[in-house]
C-alpha cells in the first residue's frame, strides 16, 4: 500500500512537473482553498479567475484543501515542486499555518494568505482578507441595538475548531458581554450547512427557551434557522442574522425573511490576493497586510449588494 | 419456569431461573432497552423532550440518515458496505433541485426551462441514485473488488460530479410542490416521517417475506453456498446496491426539499451516520445478520442523541465525545447476546 501510494505520488508529480515544463514567461500561481464546497470561497475563486483573465499572462492552479490543514500543507509542497512563482493559501486554521510558511520560506517562494489570518506572518508571507472577529462584533452590535440591550441569544456555529467559527463567535460575545441584560444562552454547531442549522434551531424551539435572536456564523445556517422558526410560526419573535450576504440570503432579505447579514467582500479579497501574488512573482513592491472591511447589510441597504 | 421447580427447588433455583429469563430478554432486546433508557433519561432531564412535537421533530431530523440506513442495512447483510451514500445524496440533490426551481428566481440554473411537472425532478433524481448504485453494484459483483473500494470511488466521484454540476454553488428557490416532500404534512404528520415509515415497512417486507430477502440473507451468510444452490449472486448484489442508491436519492429529495435548496456539500459524512445506525441496530458486518426494525431503532438512537444533547445544551465538543462513546457502548452491549448465542 505504501509503495503504491508512493508510486502514485511520484507519477502524479512527474505529470504535474511535465505540465509546468513549457516555460513561456507566463506567471504560475498555486492557490489552495479551505474547501470547494464553501460557497463564499467559490466567489473568491471566481474573482481570482476574472482578475487572472484581465491580467492575461498568469495561470492559476486551484486545489481543494477539504478543511484540513495537513492536506493544504501537501498541496503547498506540490506547488513548490511544480515551481510556482508565488502561492495563495486560504488556511483552514490560522494557528497551524506555520509549517506552510516554513515550507514556502525554505523554498524561497512568497506566500499570500487569504481570508484567514495566520497567527504569525514572517518575512516572505503576506495577508489579504478581513478580521473574522469584527464580523461577529458587527452581528453583536446590530442585534444588541435592535433588541435595545435585552434578550437571550443563540449562536449557531460553523465546524468546531475552525478559525472563522471561533473568531466570529468570540466577536459576538465581545459585544454582548457589555450588555448586562443580554447573554449567549445556547451555542451549537450547524457545520456551515443549512439543514443542520435548521435542526439546531428546531431543537432550540422545542426546548422552550425564550430566545430573542439567533446569530449564525454564516448565512446558510441562518437560513436554516429562518425555515425552522417559520415552520413554528415564531419568526416574528426572533431576529436572525448571518454572515456572507450570499445571493440566497439576499433573496431571503428581499422577502423580509432574514433580518440582517454581514457582507464579506469576495471580489476584494479574491482579486486582491491575486494582485499581491502577481506583483510578488514580478518582484514588485506590495503591502504586507491588505485589509478588506466587513459591511453590515440590513433591510435598508441590502439592495446595494444584490 | 415449571411448577415443580418453583415448589421443590425453593428460593434458590427460582431466582436463578428468573435471572436466566431476564438475561435472555435483555440480550434479545438489548438495543431496545438502550433506546428506552436514553428516552427515559432525556425525558427526566428536559420536560420538552417527550412531547408529540419533539418526537416528530426527532424522526424528521433522522429521516435522511434513516432512509440511507435502510438501504445500507441490506447492503451490509450481503457483507457489503456503501460509503457513497452522502455523496450520491449531494449529486441527486443538485440535479433534482435544478429541475424544480421557481421560474421567477434570478439565479436559475436553466433560465429557459419551463415549469416541469413535479414527477420529473423526482424520477430523474431516483434514476440518478439507481444509476450510481448500479455502478457500485456492477464493480462489486463483476470485478470482485472489495465493496469498500468500489463505493469509496463512487463517494469521491459523485461528490465531484455534484460540484461540477452545480459549480460549487447552492441550487435554490424550489417550487412549493417540491418543498412539500420535505416540509409538507398529512394529517399533522410531517411527510418525511410518513415516507420513512412507508420505506421501513417496505424494506421489512422485502427482507422477510420475499425471495429477494431470502437470497440476501443467504448471500451474506455464505456466498459460496448461495452460489452453489443456484442463486444468481451477482444479479442480487447489483440489485442490492441499486436499492441503496435509490434510498440515498430519496434522502436527497427529502433533505433538499426540507431546506428548499440542493447543495453540493449536502450529506457530508451521512454514510457514516447511516452505517452507525445500522450497526447500533445489530446488523453484523460479517454478513447474514441484521433487521430493519433494529436499524430503525439505531437511527432513532442517533436522532435522540442529537436532539436531546441539543436540548440539554451540551457543548458541541462534548457532544462528539458522548456520541462516539454511546455508539460503541451500544454495540458492545448488543454484541454480548451474539457472543452468548454462539
Amino acid at each position: 500500500m505504501k509503495k503504491l501510494t508512493k508510486m502514485l505520488l511520484v507519477s502524479s508529480m512527474a505529470i504535474l512537473a511535465g505540465c509546468g515544463q513549457k516555460d513561456d514567461g507566463r506567471i504560475k500561481i498555486g492557490a489552495s482553498f479551505c474547501a470547494f464546497n464553501d460557497t463564499f470561497q467559490m466567489y473568491m475563486k471566481d474573482a481570482m479567475d476574472a482578475k487572472a483573465a484581465e491580467l492575461g499572462d498568469v495561470d492559476v492552479v486551484y486545489t481543494d484543501g477539504k478543511e484540513d490543514i495537513t492536506i493544504q500543507l501537501s498541496q503547498v509542497e506540490n506547488f513548490i515542486a511544480q515551481g510556482m512563482d508565488s502561492m495563495i493559501v486560504c488556511p483552514t486554521n490560522g494557528d497551524a499555518a506555520k509549517s506552510i510558511s516554513d515550507a514556502a520560506i525554505k523554498a524561497g517562494i512568497s506566500i499570500v494568505y487569504l481570508n484567514r489570518m495566520p497567527t504569525e506572518l514572517p518575512d516572505g508571507t503576506y495577508y489579504v482578507g478581513s478580521d473574522e472577529r469584527t464580523a461577529g462584533q458587527i452581528q453583536g452590535k446590530y442585534i444588541a441595538e435592535q433588541l435595545q440591550g435585552k434578550g437571550q441569544v443563540g449562536v449557531i456555529m460553523g465546524i468546531p475548531g475552525l478559525d472563522n467559527t471561533v473568531k466570529r463567535t468570540e466577536g459576538v460575545k465581545d459585544i454582548l458581554k457589555d450588555h448586562p441584560e443580554m447573554a449567549v444562552t445556547r451555542e451549537q454547531t450547524g457545520r456551515w450547512m443549512r439543514d443542520l442549522g435548521m435542526s439546531v434551531a428546531e431543537n432550540w424551539i422545542t426546548s422552550g427557551d425564550n430566545m430573542a435572536a439567533i446569530i449564525a456564523n454564516n448565512d446558510d445556517m441562518a437560513l436554516g434557522a429562518v425555515a425552522a422558526l417559520e415552520a413554528s410560526n415564531m419568526k416574528d419573535n426572533v431576529l436572525v442574522m448571518g454572515i456572507d450576504a450570499t445571493p440566497d440570503a439576499l433573496a431571503f432579505m428581499k422577502d423580509g425573511r432574514l433580518d440582517a447579514t454581514v457582507f464579506q467582500d469576495p471580489v476584494g479579497q479574491g482579486a486582491g490576493s491575486l494582485m499581491v501574488a502577481y506583483n510578488l512573482a514580478k518582484k514588485q513592491p506590495v503591502e504586507k497586510e491588505t485589509w478588506i472591511p466587513f459591511e453590515l447589510v440590513t433591510p435598508e441597504n441590502y439592495k446595494d449588494y444584490l | 419456569m415449571s411448577n415443580p421447580a418453583l415448589s421443590t427447588g425453593g428460593q434458590h433455583l427460582s431466582t436463578d431461573e428468573k435471572k436466566v429469563l431476564i438475561k435472555s430478554i435483555i440480550s434479545k432486546y438489548g438495543i431496545y432497552f438502550v433506546f428506552l433508557g436514553l428516552v427515559l433519561f432525556m425525558s427526566i432531564m428536559h420536560p420538552a423532550f417527550l412531547t408529540v412535537n419533539n418526537i416528530l421533530n426527532i424522526i424528521r431530523q433522522v429521516t435522511s440518515i434513516g432512509l440511507i440506513a435502510l438501504g445500507v442495512t441490506i447492503i451490509i447483510i450481503t457483507r457489503g458496505i456503501d460509503l457513497s451514500s452522502g455523496s450520491v445524496l449531494a449529486l441527486v440533490s443538485v440535479i433534482a433541485a435544478s429541475l424544480a426551481q421557481n421560474p421567477d428566481w434570478g439565479a436559475r440554473m436553466y433560465p429557459a426551462l419551463p415549469m416541469l411537472p413535479i414527477v420529473v425532478p423526482i424520477v430523474v433524481g431516483l434514476a440518478i441514485g439507481a444509476l450510481c448504485g448500479g455502478i457500485n453494484g456492477f464493480f462489486v459483483a463483476k470485478t470482485g473488488i472489495p465493496p469498500f473500494i468500489a463505493t469509496l470511488g463512487m463517494m469521491i466521484v459523485a461528490r465531484g460530479a455534484a460540484m461540477i454540476y452545480s459549480d460549487g454553488r447552492p441550487v435554490s428557490s424550489l417550487t412549493p410542490e417540491y418543498n412539500f416532500i420535505g416540509q409538507g404534512e398529512i394529517l399533522g404528520i410531517p411527510f418525511p416521517v410518513i415516507l420513512f415509515a412507508i420505506m421501513a415497512v417496505l424494506c421489512y417486507i422485502l427482507l422477510n417475506h420475499t425471495r429477494f430477502g431470502k437470497y440476501v440473507y443467504a448471500i451474506g451468510g455464505n456466498e459460496q453456498a448461495a452460489h452453489v444452490s443456484g442463486i444468481n449472486v451477482g444479479k442480487y448484489k447489483i440489485l442490492v446496491y441499486i436499492l441503496g442508491g435509490v434510498m440515498s436519492a430519496l434522502a436527497a429529495l427529502v433533505l433538499s426539499a426540507r431546506i428548499s435548496s440542493g447543495q453540493p456539500g449536502l450529506g457530508n459524512m451521512f454514510e457514516l451516520d447511516a452505517i452507525a445506525a445500522a450497526t447500533i441496530g445489530g446488523v453484523s458486518h460479517s454478513g447474514g445478520i441484521g433487521t430493519i426494525q433494529g436499524t430503525v431503532v439505531g437511527a432513532l438512537i442517533i436522532g435522540v442523541l442529537n436532539n436531546g444533547l441539543d436540548l440539554l445544551n451540551v457543548s458541541a465538543y462534548w457532544q462528539m465525545v458522548i456520541k462516539g462513546v454511546i455508539i460503541v457502548a451500544a454495540v458492545v452491549f448488543d454484541m454480548r447476546k451474539n457472543a452468548r448465542k454462539s
